[in-house]
């Protein structure tokens, strides 16, 4: 047997080898971009715990005033009107100045308290939804601080990956992708479809039509656009985003060319299509299955 | 012989393991006192070594006193009790990519048992970890070309007459062929390799579309 192998040696080694190990989980864990991606899914978290939140609590205010949840459509800003009025008899005009109503809004606001259809509610049954309203507002609260953390890290980290993408949208890619170093080492055509892998999947088995855009639907000019130019706009972004994230985390310096040359060929795409394609007779109104029998097949069996 | 103990209950079987790590658990298995030893519950539906024992893969793949080059040990479930089989005798080297899983591989499982080293590197470079040449290759990595790294490593660790245990995951070599399309590219790369495919078990029901395939190099 070889030196390398006899036991102390061996002990030797694991001593090491722990040490080294701990090290890089340790370095692994400092990177500031896995703090930015934690940061997002926390953001995406308060944005569905905020709407289940405040709906819950505007339901339930409006057993007793249900007028105002009709005309006060955000429910954050409804939980704070609860929060300071209680009960609808506590609703004043001053209460409702500075919220952004306009004279004619309080107006209607201050006579549908006096003629309110809703219920009385009981002492213990207002403490409970204005402690419901409370928990909204202070997500609310905590959701705007997220995001703007999430602004920032993507200023420090990814700077041109948010100029092309924007912030929220660039920290989401990074968090399916597993990071920067990740989402550097993406081809365009993977970054196109991220977040839609079920239905990219659902295509490569059945030869259904790939999907165009995952998350990048999210982005103002891809969903602003005509459904025609979508796939375009979605690839030319997802183009420029994978060349972003590689400076970003190659380079580190702030290149103001990937976003020019996005805005000129978005321009030419939307300048070139601008006419919806004609509908095409002879297509198949489904497309031809590749792998259809197969498929079916194994469903069965795995039943 | 194997230190693995068969059990029955309720109908069910189980595996069990001599705890190394004598009063602690790693993922919250079940700990029971056998003869006054105390031994650890080996879950088939979260280790696939496991799952493929009860499946009819021979328990002395791995004996005591056997070191086992363990790649793919994500959070340590599978090298606990491969670190229970081969005991003080014996050794692992755990080999994990990711920071992440590899945090409670090392905390969990490669400080509190003295026959484990554990390294966070790519099992696509031996050299970072070629610490001593081993009885078995166990290789559970995801990836499009894991059956090439697991050759790669048998290359530059795997003593002559050891073992490969090879873990395929159809569904990340190509998510469109029929597993066991999959299963059969696979074991024709082992054998052109050179290796003697012993067994090839389907994982089934505690796995989808996974199979263990054993092999030998030749004496």
């Amino acid at each position: 047997m070889s030196s390398e192998g006899t036991q102390g040696n061996l002990d030797e080694v694991r001593r090491r080898s722990l040490q080294a190990a701990e090290e890089a989980i340790r370095a692994a864990s400092s990177r500031p971009d896995l703090h930015l991606v934690q940061a997002i899914q926390a953001l995406d978290d308060a944005d569905k715990f905020l709407n289940i939140t405040a709906t819950r609590a505007a339901e339930w205010y409006g057993l007793h005033f249900p007028e105002l949840t009709q005309m006060v459509q955000d429910n954050v800003a409804l939980c704070r009107i609860v929060l300071s009025a209680g009960k609808r008899e506590g609703l004043t005009p001053e209460l409702l100045q500075g919220r952004g109503f306009t004279e004619k809004k309080v107006e209607a606001i201050l006579t549908a308290r006096d003629r309110s259809k809703g219920g009385d509610i009981s002492d213990e049954d207002l403490a409970r939804v204005r402690a419901l309203a409370s928990l909204a507002v202070e997500i609310s609260g905590n959701r705007d601080k997220l995001n703007e953390y999430v602004e920032g890290a993507m200023k420090r980290i990814a700077p041109n990956v948010r100029e092309v993408a924007g912030a929220t949208i660039g920290a989401r890619l990074m968090a399916k992708a597993g990071g920067l170093d990740r989402l550097a080492m993406l081809p365009a055509s993977t970054i196109q479809i991220l977040g839609a892998e079920k239905a990219l999947f659902r295509a490569l088995r059945t030869g259904a039509r790939p999907p165009k855009h995952g998350i990048l639907f999210q982005h103002e000019a891809v969903h602003a656009a005509p459904k025609w130019q979508r796939g375009k706009i979605a690839r030319t972004i997802a183009n420029k985003i994978a060349i972003a994230a590689r400076v970003d985390y190659y380079r580190g310096t702030e290149e103001a060319s990937i976003r020019s040359g996005l805005d000129k060929r978005l321009e030419s795409i939307r300048e070139k299509y601008k006419e919806p394609p004609p509908r095409q007779p002879e297509r198949r109104e489904r497309p031809q299955r590749r792998d259809g029998d197969r498929d079916r097949r194994q469903k069965h069996r795995r039943r | 012989m194997s230190r693995v103990v068969r059990e029955e209950r309720h109908g069910r079987r189980f595996l069990l393991t001599p705890n190394l790590a004598r009063g602690t658990r790693v993922y919250n298995e079940e700990l029971v006192l056998r003869g006054g030893v105390e031994y650890r519950t080996w879950d088939p539906f979260r280790s696939k070594l496991a799952a493929a024992m009860l499946k009819g893969l021979p328990e002395d793949v791995i004996r005591e006193g056997d070191r086992v080059l363990y790649l793919g040990t994500s959070t340590g479930t599978t090298p606990s009790h491969v670190s229970d089989i081969v005991g003080e005798t014996g050794l692992v080297i755990g080999v994990e990519f990711s920071a992440r899983v590899a945090r409670e591989f090392v905390e969990n499982v490669a400080r509190k048992r003295n026959n484990v080293i554990p390294y966070v590197e790519d099992a696509r470079d031996p050299s970072k970890y070629n610490v001593a040449k081993v009885d078995v290759v166990y290789c559970d990595i995801a990836q499009p070309d894991q059956t090439e790294i697991a050759l790669e490593n048998c290359r530059a660790m795997l003593k002559p007459g050891g073992t490969l245990l090879l873990v395929v995951k159809a569904r990340s070599i190509d998510v469109l062929k029929d597993p066991r399309v999959v299963f059969g590219e696979e074991v024709k790369k082992l054998e052109r390799a050179g290796l003697a495919v012993t067994s090839v078990i389907e994982l089934s029901p505690f796995e989808k579309d996974h199979a263990l395939v054993a092999a030998k190099l030749a004496a």
